[in-house]
C-alpha cells in the first residue's frame, strides 16, 4: 500500500522547471532511493514533499490525505539534511527533543513521555551517552546519528534524507550507510533518500527513482535499473565505467564495459556479437584490466572493456582482437528519443 | 511651479492617496494573478497587520523628513503666525530655497564636506585596502590580535580625543583649515573600512589567488589583479559609506574649524545658519532634507553589500 | 636568508607591509592623542596658556567633587541605558520584518534608514523644530486632539515645552536617540539573521516550530552573539555622543540633558579649560574599557559554547 503519492507534480522556479510532472507511489515501508546528477530536481521534489516548497501545480497524498496545500509540521514527515542543521546551541537531548515540543499540541504527551522518547530514540542510534554535549562536541558520524534520531523521535510516517551521508568520510560512509539501512528496516520506517552518488543509491535502496531535467527516467529495483535500463539516460549515468554507446543504422546499441570480453572468454560464440578491436591503452585497476581502445567501423567512439585479471590473456597495446559481447547484453536505443527499444530484430542487423 | 503648488496644498491627501492607491493596485494584481477568491482575501487579511506595522515604523521614521519637506516652501506669515504646521495657507514659495544657495554659505558647505569626504576615501583606500586583505588573509594570530585591536579603535569615541586632536591641529597649525579634518578623520573611517573589507575579501575564494600565485603572479600582484577586481562591489560600498562616516562627523569639525566658509554640512549648517537665537527655519530644514535624501537612497542602494561584509568579517573575525 | 629570498611571495612580509601604514597611521592618530589626553588630565593646560605643568590629581579630583559632573556621568548612564532597552526592542523587529520579503520593501527600507543615513546633526534640526517650544507640529496635532489647550488632557497650555522642561527634554532625548541609533542595530541584527543557515530554518520549519518558537528558540538564541556586538556598537556611539544635545538643548535645561562628551566639549573648549576638559572625558574611558572588554568576551564566548 502507498503511504505517499504524488500525482503530476510541477515546480517551476521563473522559466526553470526543476521539477515538471513527477508522479509516484511510495509504499509504506520500503527504502527509496531519488537518485540523478545535480539540478535533476531531485531535491527540489523531496523539499515539496516535506512541504518547504510549494508546488506550482500537481498534488501529493500522505497516508491517504491531501497534503499539497499543508505546512510542514502537519505532514507527518521528518528530515535529515545534508548538513544534519542541528541547532547549534541547544544539547544533544533538546536538540531530539526540539520536534516533539514543537509539535506538542499534534502529538499529546506529557513532560515524562517526551524524556522517554527522547532517551528511547538516543538509545537505538547509540547516542544515550551524549545526550549533553553540544553538537560541535560531536563528529561526524555521531552527528548524523543525532539528526536521524530528532527525525525519528516524533515517529514519523515519512522520513526524507537530503544526502546525509555526503559529509561523511569514505571510511565512515560504508559504514554509515550499513547502519542506516539496518535501522531502517529494523525499525519499518519509510525512508526517501536523496542522492547523486550510484553506489549509495545501489546499496540502499529497495526501489531507486532515476531523475533528469526535473521528470523521472526511470522507477525499479537496483538490478532492474542496472540490467535494464529504459533509456539511453539510465544506461549511462548507472555504472562505473559507464556503458559503451555505439551508433548503428537507425539507431543506437550499447553494452557495459564488464560484458566486452575476448572472444575465447565466451564459450558460445553463436549467441554472441563479434567485434574487432584495436587496443590503445590499458590500466591495471588491480582485479580488473580497464582496456581503451575502438571497435573496428566505430572510430569516433571510444569504447571501454574490463576484463578481469584472473584472465590470462595478453592485451598488447595497438593490438587488434577479437571481442565479444553476448547478443542479451547489447541494449538497443531510439536513435533521437534515446528510449529503449525491444532488441529480438535488431541483434540480427547488426 | 504651478505642479508644486498644487502638490503642496494637497500634500497629505495626496499622500494618503498614493499609498490607498499603491494598497488597491497590489490587492488588484494578487486577484488578477490568483483569482478574486475567500482564501486569496483571506491571506490578504492575515498579512494585513504585517503591513500596518511597517507603515507605522516608517511613519515614525519618516515624519520629521515629511516636515522638512513641507515647511522648506512655507512662507514666514504661513509659518508663525498662527501655526497650521500642516496645512498652506498662503501659497508655497521658493525664496528660501533660493536664500539657501544664493545668501547663505551653504554652497561653500556642501564643497568642503566633499573635498574632505573625497580625500579621505582616497587616503582611507590606501591604507586599509592592503591592511584589511592582510587580516583576511596573511597574518596569522598576531593579524588576528591586530584586527580586534583596530576594532577597539573604532570604539574609542571622539569626546574621548577631540580635546588632544586639537591642541596637535593647532600646533601643526591647520586650524581652521578643512585639511586638519582630512588628516584626523581616517582615524575612524580606516578602522571602519578595514574591517569591511577583510569581510568582502574572505569571501574570494582562496584558490583563485594560489591559481594567480601558481600562475606566476607574487602576493602582491595577485592581490592587485585576482582579490581587488572581484572585491569590486564591496570596495565601492565601502567608498560610499567612508564618504558618508565623513559626512556624519561632527564634533571635531565643530572644534577644529571656527571659520564659516571653511566649515562642513554637518557643523555649518547647524551653527551658521542660526544667528545667535534668530533660527531661519525653511532654509534650515531645506538644508537638512536636501542631504538626507541622497544619501538615505546611497544607504538603501548598497545596504545588502554592508550586511553582507558585516556577516563575513564577523563569521571569522 | 632562504626564507626572505623572495619577500613579495613571503606571506608575513607581504602580511606585515600591508599592515604596517594602516597600524601606524592609527596607533599615531589615536594613541598619540590618547596619551596627550592623560598627560592633559594631569596637567594644567588652558587655551591660552599652553604650558604642561604637572598638577597631578588636581583635575580629576576636582572633577569628581564636582556636583554638574556627577550629575552629567549619571544623566549619560541613564540615557545610554533607557534607551538601548528600546533601541533593542525596536531592531529586533524590524531586524525580523526586514530579512523577510514583502511588497514595497525597497521602499520601507529606504525610509527607516533615513534617520540613520543624515548626518545627526541636520537630522536633529528637523527634531529641533518637531519640538519647537512655539511651533512643534506635534503640540499642534495635541491641541486639535483636545490633548493641549484649555481643559486639555495633557495640560492647560497650549504647549508641552518639549526641550524645556526636566522630565519631558530628557525623555525627548532618549526618543530621539532610539530614532536616530534602531536603523544601525537593525542593519547589524540583519547581518545576524541572514548568516543563519537556511538550512536550520527549514529543519526548524519541518520539525514543526511555528513564527514564535522558531524565533525565540531558534533565531533569537543563534543571533546572541551578534545582537551583543549591536548593543556595544550603539552604546558606545550613545556614551560618545554631544551631537544630538548641543544642537537640540545645550544641555539643558539647567542641566537636565547635558551628557559627557557636551560638558567636556564645554569646559575644555568653550571655557578653554583643556586640562580639565581632558579629565572630564577620560573618566568615561575606564567604563567604555570595561563595557567593551565585557561584551566582546559575552560575544565570543556565546559563539565558541
Amino acid at each position: 500500500m502507498s503511504i505517499v503519492q504524488i500525482n503530476d507534480l510541477k515546480k517551476y522556479f521563473n522559466d526553470v522547471r526543476a521539477v515538471d510532472g513527477v508522479d509516484l507511489a511510495i509504499d509504506q515501508g520500503e527504502f527509496l532511493v531519488i537518485l540523478g546528477p545535480s539540478g535533476c530536481g531531485k531535491t527540489t521534489l523531496m523539499r515539496m514533499i516535506a512541504g518547504l516548497e510549494k508546488p506550482t501545480a500537481g498534488t501529493i497524498q500522505i497516508g491517504g490525505e491531501d497534503v499539497t496545500e499543508l505546512p510542514p509540521r502537519k505532514r507527518g514527515v521528518s528530515m535529515v539534511f545534508q548538513s544534519y542543521a542541528l541547532y547549534p546551541h541547544m544539547n544533544v537531548f533538546n536538540n531530539i527533543a526540539f520536534p516533539l515540543r514543537a509539535q506538542r499540541r499534534e502529538l499529546k504527551f506529557d513532560k515524562r513521555q517526551m524524556r522517554e522518547k527522547v532517551v528511547h530514540t538516543s538509545r537505538l542510534l547509540e547516542i544515550d551517552m551524549l545526550l549533553d554535549r553540544r553538537p560541535r562536541q560531536l563528529s561526524g558520524g555521531q552527528r548524523q546519528r543525532v539528526a536521524i534520531a530528532r527525525a525519528m523521535v516524533t515517529q514519523p510516517a515519512v522520513l526524507l534524507l537530503d544526502e546525509p551521508l555526503s559529509n561523511l568520510d569514505a571510511k565512515l560512509r560504508a559504514n554509515a550507510r550499513d547502519e542506516l539501512r539496518d535501522f531502517q528496516r529494523s525499525s519499518n520506517i519509510t525512508a526517501v533518500f536523496v542522492t547523486h552518488d550510484q553506489i549509495e543509491a545501489m546499496g540502499l535502496g529497495d526501489r531507486i527513482v532515476v531523475m533528469s531535467e526535473g521528470k523521472i527516467q526511470q522507477i525499479g529495483s537496483p538490478q532492474r535499473i542496472y540490467d535494464d535500463p529504459a533509456n539511453e539516460f539510465v544506461a549511462t549515468f548507472l555504472g562505473s565505467p559507464s556503458m559503451n554507446i555505439l551508433s548503428a543504422n537507425g539507431f543506437r546499441f550499447g553494452f557495459r564495459p564488464e560484458h566486452f570480453l575476448p572472444k575465447t572468454l565466451h564459450d558460445s560464440p553463436k549467441n554472441s556479437r563479434i567485434f574487432h578491436y584495436y587496443v590503445k591503452r590499458v590500466e591495471y585497476l588491480g582485479s580488473d584490466r580497464l582496456v581503451y581502445g575502438y571497435v573496428h567501423g566505430h572510430e569516433d567512439d571510444l569504447t571501454l572493456a574490463k576484463v578481469p585479471s584472473n584472465v590470462r590473456a595478453s592485451l598488447d597495446i595497438e593490438g587488434d582482437y577479437e571481442f565479444a559481447v553476448h547478443y542479451s547484453d547489447i541494449k538497443f536505443f531510439d536513435q533521437d528519443s534515446g528510449r529503449r527499444i525491444e532488441q529480438q530484430n535488431l541483434a540480427k542487423v547488426l | 511651479m504651478g505642479a508644486l503648488v498644487w502638490i503642496l496644498h494637497n500634500f497629505w491627501t495626496l499622500l494618503v492617496a498614493l499609498v490607498l492607491a499603491l494598497v488597491g493596485l497590489r490587492i488588484a494584481w494578487r486577484f488578477y494573478k490568483y483569482g478574486a477568491t475567500r482564501a486569496e482575501l483571506a491571506y490578504i487579511l492575515r498579512r494585513s497587520p504585517f503591513y500596518l506595522v511597517v507603515l507605522t515604523f516608517c511613519f515614525f521614521a519618516a515624519a520629521p523628513f515629511l516636515i522638512m519637506f513641507m515647511h522648506t516652501f512655507k512662507t514666514d506669515g504661513d509659518l508663525y503666525r498662527r501655526p497650521q504646521p500642516f496645512i498652506f495657507r498662503q501659497d508655497p514659495t521658493l525664496e528660501h530655497l533660493d536664500a539657501l544657495f544664493n545668501n547663505t554659505a551653504y554652497l561653500d558647505f556642501i564643497r568642503n564636506s566633499v573635498v574632505v569626504g573625497l580625500a579621505v576615501v582616497v587616503i582611507t583606500l590606501a591604507l586599509s585596502l592592503p591592511a584589511a586583505y592582510a587580516l583576511a588573509r596573511l597574518t596569522g594570530r598576531w593579524g588576528e590580535r591586530a584586527g580586534i585591536l583596530m576594532f577597539l579603535v573604532y570604539l574609542v569615541p571622539p569626546t574621548l580625543l577631540f580635546i588632544p586632536m586639537f591642541r596637535i591641529v593647532v600646533l601643526l597649525g591647520l586650524k581652521d583649515d578643512p585639511m586638519s579634518l582630512i588628516v584626523v578623520y581616517p582615524s575612524f573611517t580606516v578602522p571602519f573600512s578595514m574591517w569591511l573589507l577583510s569581510g568582502f575579501f574572505k569571501a574570494v575564494p582562496p584558490e583563485l589567488e594560489e591559481a594567480a600565485l601558481v600562475d606566476g603572479y607574487n602576493r602582491v600582484e595577485a592581490f592587485l589583479r585576482v582579490v581587488l577586481p572581484l572585491s569590486l562591489p564591496g570596495i565601492i560600498s565601502t567608498i560610499v559609506f567612508t564618504f558618508t562616516l565623513t559626512l556624519h562627523e561632527f564634533i571635531y569639525g565643530l572644534v577644529f574649524i571656527a571659520d564659516t566658509s571653511q566649515r562642513t554640512l554637518s557643523v555649518g549648517v547647524p551653527t551658521e545658519l542660526i544667528l545667535g537665537d534668530v533660527y531661519f527655519w525653511q532654509p534650515l530644514l531645506a538644508a537638512a532634507l536636501i542631504i538626507a535624501i541622497p544619501v538615505g537612497l546611497a544607504y538603501n542602494l548598497f545596504l545588502d553589500s554592508l550586511v553582507q561584509g558585516f556577516t563575513m568579517g564577523a563569521v571569522k573575525g | 636568508m632562504f626564507r626572505l629570498a623572495y619577500p613579495l611571495d613571503n606571506r608575513r612580509f607581504v602580511g606585515l607591509i600591508f599592515l604596517a601604514p594602516a597600524l601606524l597611521y592609527i596607533v599615531l592618530l589615536v594613541g598619540f592623542p590618547f596619551l596627550l589626553a592623560i598627560a592633559f588630565g594631569f596637567s594644567d593646560v588652558t587655551v591660552g596658556n599652553t604650558d604642561l605643568n604637572f598638577v597631578g590629581l588636581r583635575n580629576y579630583l576636582a572633577v569628581w567633587e564636582n556636583d554638574i559632573f556627577r550629575q552629567v556621568f549619571e544623566t549619560t548612564i541613564r540615557f545610554t541605558l533607557i534607551s538601548q532597552v528600546f533601541i533593542l526592542i525596536f531592531a529586533n523587529i524590524l531586524a525580523i520584518i526586514f530579512t523577510q520579503n514583502f511588497t514595497g520593501k525597497w521602499f520601507a527600507r529606504f525610509i527607516f534608514i533615513l534617520p540613520w543615513a543624515t548626518p545627526v546633526s541636520l537630522a536633529m534640526i528637523g527634531w529641533l523644530w518637531m519640538l519647537d517650544t512655539k511651533y512643534s507640529p506635534i503640540d499642534y496635532l495635541l491641541l486639535q486632539t483636545g490633548f493641549l489647550g484649555p481643559n486639555g488632557i495633557l495640560s492647560n497650555n497650549r504647549n508641552l515645552f518639549w526641550l524645556a522642561t526636566p522630565d519631558l527634554s530628557q525623555i525627548s532625548v532618549i526618543f530621539v536617540q532610539v530614532w536616530r541609533m534602531t536603523p544601525l542595530a537593525t542593519v547589524i541584527l540583519m547581518a545576524g539573521l541572514s548568516s543563519i543557515p537556511t538550512d536550520i530554518l527549514d529543519q526548524a520549519e519541518v520539525d514543526g516550530a511555528r513564527f514564535m518558537r522558531a524565533l525565540l528558540q531558534i533565531k533569537l538564541p543563534l543571533i546572541l552573539p551578534i545582537m551583543v556586538i549591536a548593543l556595544l556598537f550603539s552604546m558606545i556611539t550613545m556614551f560618545g555622543d554631544m551631537t544630538v544635545v548641543y544642537v537640540l538643548t545645550r544641555g539643558g535645561p539647567v542641566d537636565y540633558t547635558r551628557v559627557l562628551g557636551l560638558y567636556s566639549f564645554q569646559v575644555g573648549i568653550e571655557g578653554g579649560n583643556l586640562a580639565q576638559g581632558a579629565a572630564i572625558s577620560l573618566f568615561a574611558f575606564p567604563l567604555l574599557l570595561a563595557m567593551a572588554i565585557f561584551m566582546l568576551r559575552t560575544a565570543s564566548r556565546a559563539e565558541v559554547q
